[in-house]
């Protein structure tokens, strides 16, 4: 089972997750390039202009990880990018489990993404204004592991080297693109999770992509917030184990 | 008088909230109703914090500040706008989250950072002016250093697109040039990169779909325009309008620079075309090519020249030879010297005479110093040839029937070098239907390695050519296709047929026959 953290944050997006699929399951997790302790190397601004850099990561994870297809749990904006890398390598994966996923944050014509594209760019300002901030203010969120203090001096260090340059970037990636048309690629059995209250991936979206999925199943979940992982775990651990391990297996 | 703990709640100069677990608001005090601006608390009362902010900043709530909260149970100075009747209110914020009897409450308290705020935003526009400044600098100097390294016009095309790409981060990039007369031409670029507008020739300027137009100017001239279409990918940049001029001036420079090299280069070449095209005897004896290839990587022409003349009627001289240096005065050197060996020769005149008289040449003029050449005159009727060599590789002697070895005789110093040796010159005598292969070193392939196996290479190339029934031009052709691409290569191919009879063509050769060759040719040769 492997984890992928969404816009905003590192692999220990999954902490109150993760552990109790580590009971049954073998479970990976990771940075994204350009994210939590990522080697600053691994970052390249060409290679992740678009998700198809990320959804690469992924595949190559994924290849050196298991022998076998997994089941892929992306949050955010890897929730597109675990159906990107299920619609190019749908030998890898078994299952995914989406959490909070949109193909298109911006309203369109009919359709409503939650965002207009001037909202947008008020989102790319906010980052900027809080561009001396950044990286101290999500350092703790690594560092804060409890259970590993040591950790902690040597992880903000690495922070601290990453690049508020490349977290705007990763924003431009996750909230300008439009992955609407891809959706129908994917053959893939999925779990889309929807909070009952979610600003970024609003109820509305969370249908769109269940009903473009072709072949998936909608839980919504009565949590707030786009993070269910961190504010509601246990709704979230049980509506995928009932999933993962229900009549459908 | 001693105030509550409530009413000072109330009244604290700080704007101060109570929310539920869902961040719904609970309580807010004075200074956090002035300013959003509304007259009492139930007009906020339920609702979400993250639906106060402006937009960018309820997402960087969700997926930063959020999280943070749920993991730290704190966060600490993060600027985030609140929205206001008139406009936004930029706040530093710091929430604590506790659990009161079960129930989590989380607790906010907002300053005002409107001056904090102006000044952070000083500091990052002067920070990112600061990482500009250094990007476009580094990146100015890939530009350079990549157009330094081409000459031509083909060069500074190729580096130019390429570098639109690589550097200055274009998705599709491309140029026009502006020609002698008639319209500018077009280099690379998918169809939907229109050409350049009449105003686009005066300014750079940016079309609406993003694309960078720059026109590329010196001293007013327009030389040609570029023009780079933004990447589609969501996370790309969009193009520096500031950094693409810069380049443009470059680009300009450089093309300036292509434009009068390559007026100079076919100055140059047709130069050297016109000095070589006499140079081949017609004879019924003797069958003569001659093939120069000039260097790929560097258009400039070189010193290489290769000649054939008559010093009597039944006496053909054969000259190659490579003066120092490239370019237009190496061509205009390599015409005197090659006129010169014309005229120093004289029927009857050793070829060690005619070095020296070279030598005294190159002593009063100047010109051809250093430079390396191959003399030889070939008899004709008997199939004599008296050779000598001036610092100069040694002619391949490929005979019709025994193996091929290079002529190491008669070697002296390049001309205008007075060494110890004296000019030198040998005879070797030919059989009708051998073939002597006089070179300039940018036919042999060096690669670090003894000039001994690089001449051996040679000399199998050409067996091998021969073998597979190559002959004459096509021959010299094979020969060249091998040889360095870098350098310039030239090659004279001369086959003595044997004495030519007085009415018809030369006799065929029969290789077999192995009769026609004199006493020290014999000597020379395996049975």
């Amino acid at each position: 089972m492997v984890f992928a953290h969404g816009f905003g944050g590192d692999q220990s997006m999954w902490r109150y997750v993760a552990p109790v699929f580590a009971t049954d399951h073998r479970v990976v997790l990771f940075d994204h390039s350009g994210c939590g302790a990522s080697h600053p190397t691994a970052y390249d601004p060409d290679r992740h202009a678009d998700l198809s850099g990320y959804v690469a990561d992924v595949v190559e994870i994924v290849e050196a990880v298991a022998d076998d297809p997994v089941t892929l749990v992306g949050h955010s904006v890897s929730a597109m990018i675990a159906l990107l890398a299920a619609a190019e390598r749908p030998d890898l994966f078994d299952r995914l489990v989406l959490v909070g996923p949109s193909p298109r944050y911006i309203d369109d014509d009919g359709y409503h993404g939650g965002f207009t594209a001037a909202e947008i760019d008020e989102l790319l300002e906010t980052m900027d204004a809080n561009y001396l901030g950044w990286t101290q203010a999500m350092a703790p969120v690594i560092v804060g592991n409890p259970d590993r203090p040591a950790l902690g001096d040597e992880l903000a260090e690495v922070f601290r080297r990453n690049d508020p340059a490349v977290a705007r970037k990763f924003a431009r990636v996750t909230f300008l693109g439009d992955n609407r048309a891809d959706l129908v690629r994917v053959r893939t059995p999925c779990l889309v999770v929807q909070s009952r209250v979610d600003v970024i991936a609003p109820l509305e979206v969370g249908h769109f992509v269940h009903e473009h999925l072709p072949d998936s199943d909608l839980v919504v979940i009565d949590s707030v917030g786009h993070c269910p992982n961190l504010s509601h775990p246990a709704l979230l651990v049980a509506a995928m184990r009932d999933w993962l391990g229900g009549d459908r297996w | 008088m001693v105030t509550s703990r409530a009413e000072r709640w109330a009244l604290a100069p700080v704007a101060l909230l109570l929310l539920d677990a869902e961040v719904r608001v609970l309580d807010a005090n004075h200074e956090f109703l002035r300013m959003i601006e509304v007259p009492d608390v139930e007009a906020v009362a339920g609702r979400r914090l993250a639906d106060l902010l402006t937009v960018g900043g309820r997402i960087y709530w969700e997926t930063h500040v959020s999280p943070l909260l749920h993991i730290e149970g704190r966060v600490d100075e993060v600027a985030v706008e609140l929205r206001t009747p008139h406009g936004r209110e930029p706040v530093l914020l710091t929430a604590t989250e506790r659990e009161v009897r079960g129930e989590r409450l989380v607790e906010v308290a907002m300053l005002s950072a409107r001056e904090r705020s102006r000044f952070e935003q000083e500091l990052v526009g002067a920070r990112r002016a600061a990482e500009d400044a250094e990007r476009r600098v580094r990146l100015l100097h890939g530009i350079a250093a990549d157009l330094a390294s081409v000459a031509g016009l083909d060069g500074v095309v190729w580096v130019l697109l390429r570098t639109a790409v690589t550097l200055l981060g274009a998705g599709d990039a491309a140029l026009w040039t502006a020609q002698e007369s008639g319209p500018l031409r077009r280099w690379g670029g998918a169809e939907a990169l229109a050409a350049p507008t009449i105003d686009e020739l005066t300014e750079p300027a940016v079309r609406e779909d993003g694309t960078v137009v720059v026109p590329l100017r010196t001293a007013g001239a327009l030389l040609g325009v570029l023009a780079l279409a933004p990447r589609r990918a969501a996370g790309a940049d969009p193009l520096d309008l500031g950094t693409a001029a810069a380049a443009g001036q470059l680009a300009a420079l450089a093309l300036a620079r292509a434009t009068t090299h390559e007026q100079s280069v076919s100055v140059a070449s047709e130069l050297q075309g016109a000095m070589l095209s006499d140079g081949i005897v017609d004879d019924p004896a003797v069958e003569i090519s001659a093939r120069y290839r000039p260097g790929v990587h560097d258009l400039q022409v070189g010193g290489d020249w290769y000649d054939t003349f008559r010093v009597a009627p039944d006496v053909v001289a054969l000259s190659v030879g490579d003066v120092v240096g490239r370019g237009l005065k190496a061509a205009t050197s390599m015409g005197q010297l090659r006129t010169a060996v014309r005229a120093a020769s004289d029927t009857g005149l050793p070829p060690e005479e005619v070095l020296g008289r070279l030598d005294r040449f190159v002593d009063r003029t100047g010109t051809g110093f250093m430079a390396s050449l191959v003399y030889a005159e070939l008899d004709l009727g008997r199939g004599a040839l008296r050779y000598t060599c001036a610092g100069h590789l040694p002619p391949l002697l490929v005979p019709a029937d025994g193996d091929s070895h290079y002529l190491w005789e008669a070697r002296s110093t390049p001309l205008g070098v007075r060494g110890t040796t004296p000019r030198v010159a040998d005879t070797v005598a030919l059989a009708p239907g051998d073939l002597l292969l006089l070179f300039t070193d940018g036919v042999v392939e060096r690669r670090d390695r003894p000039l001994g196996l690089a001449l051996d290479e040679l000399a199998e190339i050409v067996t091998n050519a021969l073998e597979a029934g190559l002959d004459g031009e096509d021959l010299l052709a094979a020969v060249v296709a091998r040889a360095p691409q870098d350098d310039d290569a030239c090659l004279l191919a001369v086959r003595w047929l044997g004495p030519r009879t007085t009415d018809g063509p030369a006799p065929a050769v029969e290789p077999t026959a192995g009769s026609a060759g004199g006493p020290s040719a014999d000597e020379e040769r395996p049975g």
